[in-house]
């Protein structure tokens, strides 16, 4: 007899499987169909090929392959798909597991480690969905005392201000989520609340290592908070906009890099400190304060704190690549999609296949996504590369460099983008 | 118009309600599939390596770096109040750039005397 699940039986195990699967027909059928049918009725459908199309039509046409193409575009041109999917959430969290499963495997080559090896058959491809499961299969353990519906909520807030970031980020030509005036103000706004939400669930889980780290973590972002905001500015004195797709487009002959490489160190420093990876990980410092502010999260939370991590640095380094490195801007590498494919259809020996709807995605739009991703990657290796190089440094030390010597070299950028507007440099009229 | 304005980002809203609405059924699953054993009290209790807690978890703690908060209040608000210059810069005459160096000297000035208070830690 096993003693690893002594009172496992698997006829248990079988019911309450059926039973959940039961509960969950009887809501989709008694509430789920009836919501539908009434989002339905109050969402605007789209017209294709001079037809409205409603649900009986896009349901007939979806199991015709020739006429699948229109809806799916029609479909990926909703504010729906753009979130859920390509600019906004799918995509990032992509990045991100790819992030967590590159690092752990980058780390350990770099300490002469093996790092995660057995789980899926190629060099530990499957570790993020073994830990996935285990996360969501262990328990949660709230600290007595704790203040209940903050600290469920925080990882959920967390994830959410992360993923409100991505939506800024222009990926594409027209492939952004929010496309508004003041982006960098409003990335300026939603960086500004990740310190509270640190904050609050470091107080509201009652136990001293989280206050601890949630008071480092909260020194920590607002004193670099200035610096990251400072250092932008030479960026926008030069293009003279705050709308991330426009400064992403002022950037078709050269990179801003280039002339102001002061401030993308100054930025890319202060990227480190408000990630908190390690030369300024002092809010998790585990030799330390046990794990910091995260001390007290188990199962899921912190699973979710981690995507929520990872989220927001995928955003900054994307942040990085639109401000600094030209975005999607790059060279034409992506081949044309082939003209005959549009004019005479797909020749399969005796078969002719004329699909209408082609190409889905456009030249400029598939090459601008692949700049975008190299550079990104670029960034995000930049970012995770410290943590195998470099000790951490103490709070006065961290302190000390962004009020005296960030915030002084941010001024030393905005000086330089200044002159080389005034001296004719760049800007309209300018030599380049 | 004000609500066309609004209207940009009511997107930024919709992927907070979108991220909000996808990770809270993991909170939801979790908590449906895994064990739950009330059976001893100690298993709650806040972590302290493995000692028993003593005292409040939250107190009047003095971090002695509280000046900083305080400074940033300040800075924050000049650091975005250069934006709005910034921004428009290219629109403006060349002798609008120079009360913003009054100012950023005015800014200098306090922060200088601000960060050398900060660093008299015998004060906080």
């Amino acid at each position: 007899m096993s003693v690893i699940a002594p009172n496992f039986k698997f006829s248990e195990f079988v019911k309450s499987i059926l039973d959940n699967l039961f509960w969950i027909l009887l809501i989709f059928t008694l509430v789920g169909i009836p919501a539908v049918q009434i989002v339905l009725f109050y969402i605007e459908m789209p017209v294709i090929d001079g037809k409205l199309l409603t649900p009986f039509l896009a349901l007939t046409w979806l199991a015709d392959p020739s006429r699948t193409l229109p809806i799916l575009k029609a479909f990926m041109n909703t504010d729906l798909f753009r979130i859920a999917a390509f600019p906004g959430f799918g995509f990032a969290a992509l990045i991100a597991a790819g992030t967590i499963f590159v690092e752990r495997k980058m780390l350990a080559k770099l300490q002469l480690r093996v790092g995660p090896f057995y789980c899926g058959k190629v060099e530990g491809i499957l570790q993020l969905m073994g830990d996935g499961l285990k996360l969501i299969s262990k328990e949660i353990i709230i600290p007595a005392k704790a203040d209940k519906p903050i600290f469920w909520a925080a990882p959920v807030i967390f994830v959410a201000t992360a993923a409100a970031f991505v939506a800024l980020i222009p990926v594409a030509p027209g492939w952004v989520v929010a496309d508004v005036d003041v982006g960098l103000l409003a990335v300026f706004a939603i960086i500004g609340f990740f310190p509270i939400i640190t904050i609050l669930s470091a107080w509201s889980s009652n136990s001293k290592f989280p206050f601890i780290g949630g008071i480092r973590a909260l020194h920590q972002m607002v004193s670099f908070e200035i610096p990251l905001i400072l250092s932008l500015l030479g960026v926008v004195i030069l293009t003279g906009t705050l709308n991330l797709s426009e400064i992403v487009e002022s950037q078709t002959n050269f990179p801003w890099i280039i002339f102001l490489p002061i401030g993308a160190i100054i930025f890319f420093i202060t990227i480190l400190a408000e990630l908190e990876r390690i030369p300024f990980d002092l809010p998790e410092a585990e030799s330390e304060i046990v794990a910091g502010w995260l001390t007290e999260f188990s199962g899921m939370i912190y699973g979710l704190v981690q995507l929520g991590t990872y989220l927001k640095l995928y955003a900054f380094a994307a942040l990085f690549v639109v401000l600094f490195l030209g975005g999607w801007t790059g060279p034409m590498i992506w081949p044309p999609f082939p003209e005959e494919i549009i004019t005479d259809g797909i020749v399969m020996g005796p078969i002719t296949a004329k699909i209408p709807g082609l190409p889905v995605f456009s030249q400029e739009m598939l090459n601008g996504v692949v700049w975008f991703v190299i550079k990104t990657v670029g960034v995000i290796f930049f970012i995770l590369l410290p943590r195998g190089v470099f000790p951490r440094i103490r709070i006065d030390m961290l302190l000390s460099l962004g009020w005296y010597k960030l915030i002084g070299l941010a001024f030393v950028n905005i000086f330089i983008a200044l002159g080389l507007l005034y001296a004719g440099v760049l800007g309209p009229g300018g030599i380049l | 118009m004000v609500g066309e304005l609004a209207g940009n980002y009511s997107t930024i809203v919709l992927m907070f309600g979108f991220a909000v609405v996808a990770m809270a059924p993991a909170l939801v699953i979790s908590r449906m599939i895994s064990p739950r054993k009330r059976s001893n009290p100690v298993k709650f209790l806040p972590m302290e390596c493995g000692q028993v807690p003593s005292g409040e978890g939250r107190t009047h703690f003095m971090m002695q770096y509280y000046a900083y908060i305080l400074m940033f209040v300040v800075f924050d608000v000049m650091a975005i109040f250069l934006y709005a210059w910034g921004s428009s810069l290219l629109d403006l005459p060349k002798s609008a750039t120079l009360p913003i160096i009054g100012f950023l000297g005015i800014m200098f000035a306090a922060m200088a005397f601000a960060l050398h208070q900060s660093g008299r830690r015998d004060i906080w």
